[in-house]
């Protein structure tokens, strides 16, 4: 029950932040109105990932172990490379909100908000696969027992709670120190997602080196543990990180970061109060 | 059952204005989608559920926390589907490797208490690992699982070229896989040899040897690193310096009169055949090869076999020659067999010959097994060599058409 619990709070958090951040961020903006668009993206990637799941348990063909690994590796990187997109295009058009008139930040939102629907797609899309064949197991077994099934159940709704909570939090944050957290926030995610899409990468075979651990700390943070969980879900920290794996998180989270903040912190938002910008800047 | 996903429930996909969006942003975005959407079309491969059944049925595994029970260690070749039941309280994962524990062939995920999830695996026949990893973490309970011919064919496809291509890859991967066993097995030798540990050197030198045997014009083609590792003193040039394998050799199986190298010396010895080994083990991943190599390649190891192990010169002071007699023969019948499905379009006649012969040769070998190994070179007399290399000739001459008629 337990072990089930974690496994639906994992896979619930990793596909759940990237969405709440950005719900986030709209909501501030009072782009309310896009928020549609960020759940038909996630409403498309559990249908899909939940047909998909039943197809392959049920219908006469199954996925090749290489092509269930190359497909979430690949859609992570995908969600990577949007998710910075997201995270720069956010940045700029914060800057943009009170200087310039509605009607251009309202098209500018209108072409970037189809961006929106594929960053959800994707930041769902990733672990959907997986997640519905983990459901869909659990629902077959639940002929002899209803508890793995209601176990990972109650760690999904665990993780939306947690999710609309981090939501609620957020929004309350002041806006200045908003921009600067979400967006950090999220680029140390993507960093863990594309690490995350590197281990699947390899594991299909497709890139190299499986086997050449960086650091192994199993023993102090066992996957199955509640904080291991926690760490895997949040941030895709794997406790058995190889060097390409590692590379990957460094090579792109310093310099991503190092530009996020220079853009950021140089030119202050207009919208932003001067004693914001004084906080900001200090 | 989609109505029980926390995400999706909260609000309905229909609000999307489809056309509203004209900038060049929206088609930016549009194509976005587009491209992430074909992406698991163009990388999606797909294995038969149904024909599972075809070829024997399921095979349970049931995962606890200290057990890894598997209802059978063998199962024919095709498309196995392994049925794996978590009955412990930890999460568990289960794998089927490579005979070397690295590669993975397939693996299940995320299987939690109480659950039972499938594997599809397509295998070919040879020797695998299996592995329960309760907790998700080290090693997993390993165990060894063979996977016999059944006779059908993963897949028959005509295409006489995928079928070289195929082959190639094939053989790629076995070469790969010998230098990664040649690596560990050389850096356990060095180990022991270094250390002054002559009699586990000894136990070792014979059985490390042959993964190099087995892929040696692989190796060969490397024209640096060949006299580096592979060298007898015979074949010495002048001003020469003398590494590798068979200066270990002659240190570890010391003829009369021969002074022991020192402490030092073994070491750097040591050092010297590591790193020479890994500089292998590098340069071979990046070897392209192509099926005429794979033909020759064939030649070449049974003309090795012919000029120095029937003659005994390769291993003239441990006298281990029939091991690497052995694993020339192990390299080359991998070659003939990785063509195998295209010589058999070209030429079955040929095929069913080598087949006999290389059949002929192993069991005149295995004459001479004992225990894990064979008996020593010195212990053959005279007409027992002749047998041999009657055997390895009347396989040569089958071989040396090999290239021509699988490739041309």
């Amino acid at each position: 029950m337990t072990a089930n619990f974690l496994i639906g709070l994992r896979e619930g958090l990793e596909a759940t932040l990237i969405v709440v951040l950005l719900m986030a961020y709209l909501v501030k903006t009072g782009r309310r109105a896009l928020l549609p668009r960020l759940w038909a993206g996630v409403a498309v990637a559990v249908a899909v990932s939940v047909a998909f799941g039943a197809l392959l348990t049920f219908g006469p063909r199954g996925l090749t172990f290489e092509a269930q690994e190359a497909i979430g590796g690949g859609l992570s990187i995908i969600a990577v490379g949007l998710v910075t997109w997201m995270v720069f295009w956010m940045a700029r058009t914060a800057k943009t909100l009170g200087g310039e008139l509605k009607s251009r930040v309202d098209r500018v939102a209108d072409g970037a908000g189809w961006g929106l629907v594929a960053v959800a797609a994707l930041a769902v899309g990733r672990e959907g696969l997986e997640t519905a064949l983990f459901l869909w197991a659990a629902a077959q077994s639940s002929g002899e027992t209803t508890t793995p099934l209601v176990g990972a159940l109650l760690g999904l709704g665990v993780a939306a709670g947690l999710g609309y909570l981090l939501h609620r939090g957020v929004v309350k944050v002041n806006l200045a120190r908003f921009f600067i957290w979400t967006g950090a926030a999220l680029v140390i995610i993507a960093g863990g997602v594309l690490a995350y899409g590197v281990h699947d990468l390899q594991e299909a075979g497709i890139l190299p080196g499986l086997h050449i651990v960086a650091f192994d700390v199993s023993t102090a943070v066992p996957p199955s543990s509640w904080y291991g969980t926690l760490l895997k879900g949040t941030l895709n920290f794997s406790p058995a990180t190889t060097w390409l794996e590692a590379s990957a998180w460094l090579l792109y989270v310093v310099p991503i970061l190092f530009f996020y903040l220079r853009v950021n912190l140089a030119a202050p938002s207009p919208v932003r109060s001067p004693r914001e910008n004084a906080m900001a800047s200090s | 059952m989609p109505s029980h996903f926390p995400l999706s429930a909260t609000r309905p996909a229909a609000a999307q204005p489809a056309e509203t969006s004209r900038s060049p942003r929206g088609r930016r975005g549009l194509a976005i989608i587009a491209a992430a959407s074909a992406l698991p079309l163009a990388l999606a491969g797909c294995t038969d559920n149904a024909k599972a059944e075809a070829t024997g049925g399921p095979i349970q595994v049931v995962s606890t926390d200290s057990a890894c029970t598997i209802a059978s260690a063998s199962a024919p070749s095709g498309n196995l589907t392994f049925t794996v039941k978590n009955e412990g309280p930890q999460v568990t994962e289960f794998y089927l490797l490579a005979e070397d524990g690295l590669r993975i062939l397939g693996e299940v995920e995320n299987i939690g208490p109480g659950l039972t999830r499938n594997l599809v695996v397509t295998a070919e026949p040879g020797a695998y690992t299996t592995a329960c990893k309760p907790g998700m973490t080290g090693e997993g309970i390993r165990a060894a699982f063979q996977v016999t011919d059944s006779g059908t064919k993963a897949a028959v496809d005509a295409d006489f070229q995928k079928l070289l291509d195929a082959g190639v890859q094939q053989y790629a991967a076995y070469v790969k896989d010998q230098t990664e066993q040649l690596l560990a097995g050389t850096r356990d030798f060095a180990a022991a040899y270094a250390d002054g540990d002559a009699g586990t050197a000894r136990d070792l030198y014979a059985a490390t040897r042959m993964h190099w045997e087995r892929i040696e014009p692989v190796a060969e083609s490397f024209g640096d690193l060949d006299p580096k590792l592979d060298a007898r003193e015979a074949d010495l040039e002048p001003g020469q310096e003398w590494t590798g394998w068979h200066r270990a050799e002659k240190d570890l199986f010391p003829p009369a009169d021969y002074t022991a190298l020192s402490a030092e010396e073994r070491a750097a010895l040591s050092a010297q055949l590591v790193a020479d080994t890994e500089d292998l083990a590098q340069r071979t991943r990046e070897v392209e090869l192509s099926a005429d190599n794979l033909g020759n390649g064939a030649k070449e190891l049974l003309d090795e076999v012919a000029t120095g192990k029937v003659t005994g010169e390769e291993e003239i002071w441990s006298h281990t020659d029939l091991w690497d007699f052995q694993a020339n023969v192990d390299g080359a019948r991998i070659a003939f067999e990785s063509l195998k499905p295209a010589l058999e379009q070209k030429d079955p006649e040929l095929s069913a010959s080598l087949e006999e012969k290389f059949t002929a040769l192993q069991t005149g070998l295995k004459a001479y097994a004992k225990g894990d190994g064979f008996v020593y070179y010195n212990e053959l007399n005279q007409e027992q060599v002749q047998e041999l290399a009657a055997l390895v000739d009347s396989l040569g001459e089958p071989l040396s058409q090999l290239t021509a008629a699988a490739v041309l």
